[in-house]
């Protein structure tokens, strides 16, 4: 054995490294101690903090739409698509996903109701709620419990099985970047069920009701109303509001992926979770999760979810306390040994699309370890 | 009124009442679209610890009846709280209305709006509840107040002299201290008013009282001296627990009619394990659970299927509002004692709760 091959093995054993349960349970009793320590902190600063966010989605909607009525003039289309591109991006990510997890069910606010609360998008808020909120957060990176891996079209690990089907692979990947939101949307609707004839027609019509409200409501608005209101200049309305709405498909398409699907993030079977203790389930949290360093920016924009490992250990505390969070969360990794998995975007992503290409040709087979 | 409400009934379902409220408020702060928000535009101090503030609500207020109370819901270092309080003010037609709140030491609310709120602040009015109300037809009345439970017992008075009195009417007020005493000015010129009405103030901790100020706890001998015919007297009563049963024990028996209202007490927190009823306000449904249990399995055990998901206080798919009652959260054993969101499986119950379920 050479030795740079010894080195690429050590440092992915030491990367797949599972602290034993001792240290496990006092790793999570850290954890656990962070988590209480900043939910006993919440307060003004975090209400001040959600209500700058739904300004700045309120009016960069407004002037980005406003903009857009004068559309003809190039440079006022421009910035008005990207402007609504925006608010579109700040509603679905540091707004709507974090409101439903509930982060700021505290504040008794019935605008910022965790079970209430409806977001931009095609997809209606329910679903999200149990497909992410319950599915995606309780089994992360459990395969054939977390349908987030591949979601249900992409093979990205080896532990999922080749099809020749996946060899165009390359290509759904970008049809489902574009169409994000619908991909999202759909997810649990579960239309391959239907296709296989294991629900009928008038079943499926049943469950698509809520989709086909949201969906009808959505496309009324950013292609009837809006342009209408536009009167003659209703093409550049239209396709304003049809970019802005690509935009923000394909920026919440790079995060999100950029939070599970790098190199060094790890499957997990179904059996870890008999008898998961906390300390456990932090540690799937971090090891099938993955970090983006960069500028304040883009943690605002991604709705930090660049801090998708903070956010996976405790996805109810308001997301903008990830940024200070992660200090400890790094260095209590570092304590037990636990490899804490973090990039820049261009770093992150370019393994995502690794992941991509070289998964769509056949790999061997791997069978998950049991013992992780 | 009747245009814009039909015109209201027509573009609803276009409208997002968030975002509505989001940009009518950059033109007046009170505007809403389905709430009732009253902003603060005068404070004045009334005794110790106590201010009056002056709110004009919107015009989502549905208005009160003297002696009744309203919800009053503001935002205390990021977290709205909802407490009760009584308008101590007859109705006015300039639609304004007063309410009076004293301090109290360990009274998150209470202390935010005597020491903190400023005019121009804005509070959020529920509907008015309460059956001290006044009938239409004339009678005798004795009014009983104690500490801040003279707010809606002023506003029941105010309410009765704004006509000449028919039958004798009085209201006897404990307070500690004189410093302690509301209204004095305005009692003062009303005893002036009406020669029916009869006006004791009653202190328990003045070193020095004046001539007219009387002393003690209530006794039966007081209200006697004072109200020889108590018989033919309607008694209504405000105050804390502790006195209002003492005043209803002694009164009740002899009065044409008893009535009283005491400051909410906090919920009663039983020991682990003992039952408490919680109650399903929408479904309409009482079950007894044992205290001390995570809801979510508590109520599975009374045969009830409440939505749930992850089971360990991530997924918030249990999540539901509790109305009133105090809960635990199990994993640190934070106690809550607020309205609010509480994820069923990560709570437990301290005393009896009602879940919006």
């Amino acid at each position: 054995m050479t030795s740079s091959m010894t080195n690429v093995l050590n440092r992915s054993q030491k990367k797949a490294n599972r602290p034993s349960d001792e240290q496990l349970a006092a790793f999570g009793a850290e954890l656990d101690a962070l988590r209480e320590r900043t939910l006993s902190d919440l307060g003004e600063r975090d209400a001040r903090y959600i209500r700058r966010i739904v300004a700045a989605v309120r009016y960069t909607e407004v002037i980005g739409r406003g903009l857009l009525f004068f559309g003809l003039f190039p440079p006022a289309w421009i910035v008005g698509t990207l402007l609504l591109g925006i608010s579109k991006i700040l509603d679905n990510m540091e707004l709507g996903h974090n409101v439903m997890h509930g982060q700021y069910d505290w504040m008794n606010d019935p605008h910022l109701n965790g079970k209430t609360f409806e977001w931009d998008l095609v997809g209606t808020g329910d679903h999200w709620r149990k497909t992410h909120n319950y599915s995606h957060h309780t089994y992360t990176n459990i395969k054939g419990m977390d349908e987030d891996i591949g979601y249900g079209v992409l093979r990205l690990f080896p532990e999922q099985r080749w099809r020749p089907f996946f060899l165009g692979q390359p290509i759904y990947a970008i049809i489902f970047a574009l169409l994000f939101q619908w991909g999202v949307a759909i997810q649990d609707l579960r239309f391959g069920k239907f296709f296989n004839g294991k629900k009928s027609g008038k079943e499926m019509l049943e469950e698509m009701k809520p989709f086909l409200k949201k969906t009808r409501r959505q496309l009324v608005k950013d292609y009837v109303i809006f342009p209408l209101l536009a009167g003659p200049f209703f093409v550049p309305v239209i396709l304003g509001n049809l970019v802005a709405n690509g935009i923000r498909n394909l920026w919440t398409y790079t995060i999100i992926f950029c939070g599970h699907f790098t190199a060094d993030v790890q499957l997990f079977p179904k059996s870890v979770l008999k008898n998961e203790t906390r300390g456990h389930w932090y540690f799937r949290q971090i090891r099938g999760s993955s970090n983006l360093t960069g500028s304040k920016l883009l943690h605002v924009m991604s709705g930090n979810l660049s801090h998708q490992i903070e956010h996976h250990l405790f996805p109810d505390i308001p997301a903008h306390r990830y940024a200070e969070l992660s200090v400890e969360v790094r260095a209590i990794c570092q304590r037990y040994g636990v490899h804490y998995n973090r990039g820049s975007l261009v770093s992150q992503f370019s393994q995502v699309i690794w992941r991509i290409l070289r998964y769509s040709l056949p790999s061997r087979y791997v069978p998950i370890n049991a013992s992780a | 009124m009747m245009a814009s409400q039909t015109l209201k009934r027509i573009v609803a379902p276009l409208v997002d009442p968030a975002v509505y409220d989001f940009w009518a408020q950059k033109i007046s702060p009170t505007l809403s679209w389905d709430r009732c928000l009253a902003r603060i535009e005068s404070r004045h101090i009334e005794a110790r610890d106590t201010v009056s503030l002056i709110l004009k609500p919107n015009r989502q207020f549905q208005g009160f009846q003297p002696g009744q109370h309203l919800n009053v819901t503001v935002e205390v270092n990021g977290i709205r709280l909802t407490r009760s309080y009584s308008p101590s003010d007859t109705l006015r037609s300039d639609g304004r209305i007063r309410l009076t709140v004293k301090a109290i030491p360990e009274g998150r609310v209470s202390r935010h709006l005597v020491h903190h709120s400023k005019v121009g602040d804005v509070l959020e009015l529920g509907a008015a509840f309460g059956d001290m109300t006044l009938p239409k037809e004339a009678a005798a009345w004795l009014l009983v107040a104690a500490g801040s439970g003279i707010t809606p017992i002023m506003s029941l008075l105010q309410t009765l002299l704004q006509k000449p009195l028919e039958q004798p009417v009085a209201l006897i007020y404990w307070a500690r201290t004189r410093a302690d005493l509301c209204f004095s000015e305005d009692l003062h010129s009303l005893t002036n008013r009406d020669p029916l009405l009869k006006i004791h103030t009653v202190l328990t901790r003045e070193d020095h009282r004046l001539a007219d100020e009387l002393g003690g706890r209530p006794r039966e001998a007081l209200f006697r001296n004072l109200i020889p015919d108590l018989e033919r007297r309607r008694v209504y009563v405000c105050g804390p627990d502790g006195f209002v049963t003492s005043v209803r024990g002694l009164l009740e028996p002899h009065a044409a009619l008893f009535r009283a209202e005491s400051f909410s007490p906090a919920p009663v927190v039983t020991r682990a394990g003992a039952p408490v009823t919680v109650t399903l306000s929408k479904s309409n449904v009482s079950v007894q659970v044992p205290s001390g249990t995570p809801l979510l399995k508590a109520l599975e055990d009374s045969g009830l299927k409440p939505a749930y998901g992850c089971r360990m206080g991530i997924c918030n798919t249990c999540s539901c509002q509790k109305q009133t009652g105090s809960t635990t959260d199990t994993r640190n054993g934070a106690v809550q004692n607020e309205p609010g969101p509480v994820r069923l499986c990560i709570n437990s119950a301290n005393s009896d709760l009602t879940l919006e379920l």
